[in-house]
């Protein structure tokens, strides 16, 4: 198993309960959508994945280890292992596509050598090629979120967590960026996607985990429970 | 550390120098300001204190010996305040030596003294230096229990209360620095958070790609460290130069000598442009911090 959620609840500070007694597990190599209505818990979840947010009961644990009593220190050694698209972007207007992409290499400290023939390759492979240089600002919303996608790729994550990434597209670049994540899926890499694009969620026939009011209220292995 | 690593946070340095030009200059000079005014405190407290060890090393014990003692009596008695220990340095003035003195304070040939009084009223003195002024009071009270001494004179009561308004003075000069670089270091440290607020996005995503907080913290700490001590270098040259001009404008012109000795005063420096580079470092910690709670 790659995730393994026990038992999670979530209470923040000002008493708002976001997650209530969560029990789920993703294995290797899934794609799963976590599904339902703004407030459901989504977001808590996903963080959690990446330990922006801990819980206030429970236990995480990716790939065997305890994200829970993880030491701070270690922190970045969990995020190296996942690659996280948004859905703003989240790019830095000031620096160009391939910029943007060796940045995430360079931040983990990743050698200059491997920086030059990775960039290129997440770019090719996003369907970039040709833009490197050009900067965010001159780029479409699907072309932005293809960045993101790279960036997220450029370190091999085990695991690729997107939040909303369609949610500032329309239909037909949501298309494309599902068939690219599609895509990254079946070349191995277990995508967490949260959405409440029903229509493009129910077309993909993945799994679905649907949230509400911070429980799981359906978890279909081919999204059934949307038909 | 890899040496891949130490090029990139210099390279990240420089770029954010080059982009944030205002707000490197706003940072410069709010280190200039603060380390000017703490170089003038400083410069200040280091005069005052000086000034005060003068006006303490100046206090001394004339000891007025009685008029019938002979001449191995009261070299005697130089011998004894002399094995007092805290006793720095004793001179005789003989009761001649003390008249002509006199004679010449008053400053007018024609008017002799000694005709006009008959005969020499002023006795032996010995005038003691002691090496810590704060025990002249004891010192005084035990030459004055010699025997053979009538009279000790240290100007008791101006003594004690010189004493407690040096004591004053260079406590609130400690605390007068301890409050401006307190003020620096918040000062400093807004204007550093001004320039990380802006690249706060950056940061968040950094966090998130899996950097360290060092990996963050160095490019920011370069930039700090290089913006604060050009700062700090800019105010220690006008500085010296006021000072300097300070020295030679005032230098025998009044009863103050100002504090001109080039090791003490380049130690200064040093310490400022320390100081100046430490305040970037503490300001860039404090404002970092927050954002690197992710």
């Amino acid at each position: 198993m790659l995730v393994q959620f026990y038992n999670v609840s979530k209470i923040y500070p000002n008493g708002a309960k976001a997650l209530d007694d969560i029990s789920i597990q993703i294995d290797r190599g899934e794609f799963v959508f976590l599904m339902g209505p703004s407030g459901a818990g989504k977001s808590t979840l996903v963080k959690m994945l990446f330990r922006e947010e801990l819980p206030t009961r429970g236990q995480i644990f990716l790939a065997s280890r305890s994200v829970v009593r993880m030491k701070r220190s270690d922190v970045p050694k969990l995020r190296r292992n996942m690659g996280i698209v948004f859905q703003d972007f989240k790019l830095l207007e000031r620096k160009t596509v391939a910029e943007n992409v060796s940045f995430a290499m360079e931040v983990v400290g990743a050698s200059s050598k491997d920086i030059r023939t990775r960039v290129p390759e997440v770019i090719n492979m996003v369907g970039l090629k040709g833009k490197e240089n050009s900067f965010p600002g001159e780029l479409s919303g699907g072309e932005q979120q293809r960045v993101g996608i790279a960036r997220a790729l450029s370190n091999r994550p085990l695991l690729l967590i997107a939040d909303e990434p369609t949610g500032n597209l329309d239909l037909n670049t949501s298309q494309e960026i599902m068939e690219l994540l599609f895509d990254i899926n079946r070349k191995g890499t277990t995508v967490i996607m949260a959405s409440h694009a029903r229509e493009l969620v129910r077309a993909a026939r993945k799994r679905v985990i649907m949230l509400q009011n911070g429980r799981v209220v359906d978890d279909s292995p081919n999204g059934e429970s949307l038909l | 550390m890899r040496p891949g690593s130490i090029i990139y946070f210099f390279r990240e340095a420089g770029k954010s120098l080059k982009r944030n030009r205002l707000l490197s200059f706003a940072t410069i000079t709010t280190v200039a300001v603060c380390i000017l005014i703490l170089g003038f405190g400083v410069l200040f407290t280091i005069n005052a204190s000086n000034f005060m060890n003068h006006l303490e090393s100046d206090v001394q014990i004339r000891a007025f010996l009685e008029q019938d003692l002979t001449a191995s009596q009261i070299s005697d008695i130089g011998r004894k305040i002399e094995a007092i220990p805290g006793v720095g340095s004793n001179k005789f003035i003989s009761r001649d030596e003390a008249l002509q003195q006199m004679q010449k304070d008053f400053g007018r040939r024609e008017y002799d003294l000694k005709e006009t009084l008959g005969k020499n009223p002023l006795p032996h003195t010995y005038m003691v230096k002691v090496k810590n002024p704060r025990e002249v009071s004891q010192l005084a009270a035990k030459i004055k229990s010699m025997p053979g001494v009538y009279k000790v004179n240290y100007g008791q009561g101006t003594v004690e209360k010189l004493f407690k308004v040096t004591r004053w003075m260079r406590i609130i000069g400690i605390i007068f620095i301890v409050l401006l670089l307190v003020g620096a270091v918040f000062l400093i440290a807004t204007t550093i958070r001004l320039a990380i607020f802006a690249r706060r996005k950056e940061i968040y995503l950094m966090k998130l790609i899996g950097s360290t907080d060092w990996f963050i913290r160095w490019p920011f700490f370069l930039e700090g460290i290089l913006l604060s001590s050009l700062g700090a270098l800019i105010s220690i040259g006008i500085l010296a130069m006021a000072y300097g001009s300070l020295i030679s404008k005032i230098d025998n012109l009044f009863f103050i000598q100002l504090v001109s000795d080039a090791g003490t005063i380049r130690n200064l420096y040093l310490v400022l442009l320390g100081t100046g580079a430490g305040l970037g470092v503490v300001g860039t910690w404090i404002s970092l911090n927050r954002f690197l709670k992710v």
